[in-house]
């Protein structure tokens, strides 16, 4: 069991890395915007699987928490800051 | 960047997540010492809230809740807090900070005064980041506009 | 305890799926509002089945009902944060892609 969650956090990983080519080469700064918070789900999801494997999981749900209300608050200012200033 | 949204989906989801922000930052405060969290990270979600009702609502509707003037006070009480501790330990007979001492006052083993002596120095230091991450949030974003200038666009 | 662990294998395969599908779309589509479509939708049911796989791993402990709190979470503030994003598109006047183009954005 340990191990198929291993294979899955290393499937994610190489998930992120796609993902991260959005997030370079994108052209303008809002499909920058999308790629990363895909990326921000995906380590969240990453964290919590780490918890599940080092057998700690108690401490890293906060941290996953956390995570996911910075990364929807980052996403939303940005949003909002971009459409203020007027430029895609 | 000050006004409102104009947003019927992200004000009405402001207003959902806001109180739940709030409590889940006095969580992390509250449980420092078993798990991740303390001080600083407490006041680092709980400063998000409040950006979080900038961004929504506009700066007009945050200022009736909690102005500049009220951040700055409200860090002068997380340091009062943070340094009046360590002073009352000194005055106790102990070193600066030495929690033990707190004891005499309170009729709790020294133990136990230790790790209400941490939660104090906690709380304060939560309020200090709060009251600082807000202003300098606020102080970056409206750079170059004038509330003269507000009150002549409406 | 052995339905438990297949329950779980089954929704973090759906949930590896669902992200591969996702992450697909976000490199290939052909628009900016078509990716998204593929990443807020996507990564968002991903990420739900995941954390409900790993809930039910737990069983009926204080851990599994923190899970379910950062799964609900998840579920109001992703797609308002994928709307966010796209209404400041349409503010800054970002074109669709159409066919009549000739396919070429």
């Amino acid at each position: 069991m340990i191990d198929f969650f291993l294979i899955l956090s290393v499937g994610m990983c190489v998930l992120v890395l796609f993902c991260l080519y959005r997030g370079t080469f994108g052209p303008g700064v809002l499909n920058r915007a999308a790629g990363i918070s895909a990326i921000g789900t995906k380590t969240l999801i990453i964290l919590l699987l780490m918890g599940v494997i080092y057998d700690r999981i108690d401490m890293f749900i906060d941290i996953s928490m956390a995570y996911a209300l910075l990364n929807f608050i980052g996403t939303v200012v940005l949003a909002k800051y971009i459409e203020t200033t007027g430029e895609a | 960047m000050i006004r409102d949204s104009q947003d019927v989906i992200v004000k009405t989801l402001s207003r959902l997540l806001v109180p739940f922000m709030v409590i889940y930052a006095l969580y992390v405060i509250m449980h420092g010492h078993h798990s991740p969290g303390g001080g600083f990270q407490g006041g680092v979600i709980l400063a998000a809230g409040f950006v979080l009702l900038v961004v929504s609502h506009g700066l007009e509707q945050t200022r009736k809740r909690l102005s500049e003037k009220a951040a700055g006070v409200l860090s002068s009480i997380g340091v009062f807090i943070y340094a009046g501790i360590g002073a009352l330990c000194l005055i106790l007979g102990g070193n600066y900070l030495d929690y033990g001492k707190l004891s005499k006052l309170l009729p709790v083993v020294p133990a136990e005064a230790r790790s209400l002596g941490i939660l104090g120095v906690e709380i304060g230091v939560a309020l200090a980041v709060m009251a600082v991450m807000f202003t300098i949030f606020l102080v970056i974003f409206t750079v170059g506009e004038f509330p003269e200038d507000d009150r002549s666009e409406k | 305890m052995i339905v438990k662990d297949v329950i779980c294998i089954l929704f973090m395969l759906g949930s590896f799926f669902l992200f591969t599908t996702a992450t697909l779309g976000l490199l290939r589509l052909p628009d900016f509002f078509t990716r998204l479509h593929a990443t807020g939708k996507g990564d968002t049911l991903a990420a739900l089945w995941s954390l409900a796989g790993l809930a039910v791993y737990h069983g009926f402990t204080l851990t599994s009902a923190k899970i379910l709190f950062i799964a609900v979470f998840l579920f109001l503030a992703q797609p308002t944060a994928t709307h966010a994003i796209s209404r400041a598109a349409f503010r800054c006047k970002v074109q669709p892609w159409t066919l009549a183009k000739g396919g070429e954005k």
